[in-house]
């Protein structure tokens, strides 16, 4: 009874943390619209929120849509590309010194050019398909990716080394069966960080060299002053990304119960009868 | 009592330290075990158990001396002994039943045969109802019982137990005695047990190493005379308090306590 009353309880408070935000964007987007009417702001300047939802209406499915479909395809393409990328290089860097030593420095120094600027050359490389912005989002998304790996490959305790090595364990089970679970929470973080990456870096690819994407629509409609479009398209990106991080997000509560299941199993024990570890010791001996 | 399990001779053992060089932390252990028997290692924090264990596991190479296992030289060579380190080191991700049946899974071992085995035991260890929780769901004794089922599930001749209960309260630790003693008889175990309580010690071996500050020598030995068959009332007899007397001056470096032994 009792927990089930608590299990009521942090579904109520769950709701509550969603309204807070939600009110939040409500009230902002309230005065959004009352401030474009009263100080009288043309449309190509901002664009009133219903504006925007009416030229969602209109064009969403029709225009926006179908571009958002191409930069997803090379979002996807780029962030699982960025994934094998950090996979390899992450174990790498954990298992070669030279490789630590000789190429990592130039990966690090790779990240301090803007990628954005390559984006051209890339077009002149690869041609003029979705290829190079495929390149461009997983140059984007794979660093932080690998980095979280690392470090959550390195986070472990040499105690639990060593009793793996009591156990005569190989080294393969050493890492699949001790590092991967220790890492799983800091790859996932790398992971979501790549994600909202992924959908940045393949949008902006898309203002260079490209001749379709929500990127190429954003520019072309700025370049037309249609703002209201543009920000009908920024709306339906923002959803796009929060999606992917929410879909990244449902993966890692799937992948890591131990963490995410903690209030069932509270749950679970409450609802057995009060066992104390001592009165289980106490039990008579066959 | 019948042949040697373990026996280990001229154990050097020593630490490389960037400010102090070589640092010895084991020097001229010699250690013999029986089939069956139960012995614990009593210290000083700090004076080299650990190591000594590590040694014995195979984890760590002592500069010289030897460590044969029913015969066979084990030195360098980890998987021969059970061994469950000071934390309990239970891994967070995987259930209890998963946690114990470790040591066979690494080892390729069918593993139908051996859930089932543990399913059945961890009634024995208190442990009934929670082969699918994770380890934070469990107390620390909980945690400990686990643990060392998971090193039993290794079925190995010898099992080295270092400070087991030294995390636990006092009622819980009294409990956690009698129980292990019950299981190492049942079982038919053959334990070292490192501790650094007398009564812990006097009160579960068939015989007690006190060991000396770093580096680690064995200071004598105090054979335990008490009954195989002792329950927690044999704690309040003079003859227990005898052994622990016994301890606690060799502990305290008393050479007239090793006289009196001879
Ligand atoms: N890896 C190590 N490197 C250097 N010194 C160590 C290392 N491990 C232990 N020592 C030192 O060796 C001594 C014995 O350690 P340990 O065997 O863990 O002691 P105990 O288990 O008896 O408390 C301690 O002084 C400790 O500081
Ligand atoms: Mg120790």
């Amino acid at each position: 009874m009792n927990a089930q009353k608590t299990n009521h309880a942090s579904f109520l408070s769950r709701l509550g943390d969603a309204a807070l935000p939600l009110g939040i964007v409500v009230a902002l987007l309230a005065i959004w619209e009352a401030a474009v009417h009263l100080l009288q702001i043309q449309p190509f300047v901002l664009p009133a929120p219903t504006e925007i939802f009416k030229e969602l209406m209109i064009s969403g499915p029709t225009v926006i849509l179908p571009q958002l479909h191409v930069t997803m395809a090379e979002t996807m393409a780029g962030y699982l590309a960025a994934i094998v990328v950090a996979a390899v290089l992450s174990v790498l860097i954990l298992y070669s010194s030279a490789f630590r030593r000789g190429v990592l420095p130039l990966v690090v120094a790779s990240q301090t050019i803007p990628i954005i600027t390559m984006a051209p050359v890339l077009v002149i490389w690869f041609g003029y398909n979705s290829l190079p912005r495929i390149i461009i989002t997983a140059i984007v998304a794979f660093f932080p990716l690998t980095i979280a790996a690392v470090t959550g490959l390195k986070s472990l305790e040499p105690h639990f080394i060593d009793f793996f090595r009591s156990l005569n364990a190989t080294p393969a089970q050493i890492f699949f069966k001790l590092r991967l679970p220790v890492a799983l929470p800091s790859i996932f973080g790398g992971l979501k960080v790549a994600a909202t990456l992924a959908v940045i870096g393949a949008t902006i690819s898309e203002w260079v060299g490209a001749s379709q994407g929500i990127g190429y629509l954003i520019a072309q409609d700025t370049a037309l002053l249609n703002t209201t479009r543009v920000f009908a398209s920024l709306t339906v990106l923002g959803i796009a990304g929060m999606a992917l991080f929410g879909l990244v997000g449902l993966i890692e509560r799937l992948s890591m119960p131990w963490i995410y299941a903690r209030p069932t199993m509270a749950w679970l024990r409450a609802q057995r009868s009060p066992q104390s570890p001592a009165a289980a010791v106490a039990r008579p001996r066959q | 009592m019948d042949g040697v399990r373990l026996q280990i001779s001229g154990l050097h053992c020593g630490y490389m330290t960037p400010d102090r060089g070589l640092v010895p932390a084991v020097e001229g252990v010699d250690l013999a075990l029986n089939r069956n028997e139960f012995v614990s290692i009593i210290g000083p924090s700090g004076c080299g158990k650990s190591t000594l264990f590590n040694i014995i596991a195979g984890l760590l190479k002592p500069t010289s001396g030897e460590v044969a296992l029913d015969g066979k030289e084990i030195v360098g060579r980890p998987g021969h002994v059970a061994y469950m380190m000071q934390r309990d080191l239970l891994l967070p991700w995987r259930t209890i039943l998963d946690n114990v049946v470790l040591g066979p899974e690494l080892a390729g071992k069918p593993m139908e045969p051996v859930r089932n085995r543990a399913l059945a035991l961890l009634r024995r260890f208190g442990l009934e109802g929670y082969e699918n929780s994770y380890p934070t769901a469990l107390s620390g004794g909980m945690r400990q019982r686990a643990a060392l089922l998971r090193t039993i599930m290794c079925e190995r001749s010898v099992v080295l137990l270092d400070e087991p209960f030294g995390a636990l309260d006092a009622l819980t630790r009294a409990t956690m005695h009698e129980w292990l003693l019950g299981i190492q008889r049942e079982f038919q175990q053959t334990m070292i047990l490192i501790t650094h309580d007398p009564d812990e010690a006097v009160y579960l071996s068939d015989r007690v190493y006190v060991a000396t500050p770093r580096p680690m020598s064995f200071a004598g030995i105090v054979p335990i005379t008490l009954p195989y068959d002792r329950g927690r009332d044999v704690t309040m007899t003079p003859e227990f308090a005898d052994h622990k007397r016994q301890v606690l001056a060799l502990l305290r470096g008393d050479k007239g306590a090793t006289d009196a032994l001879h």
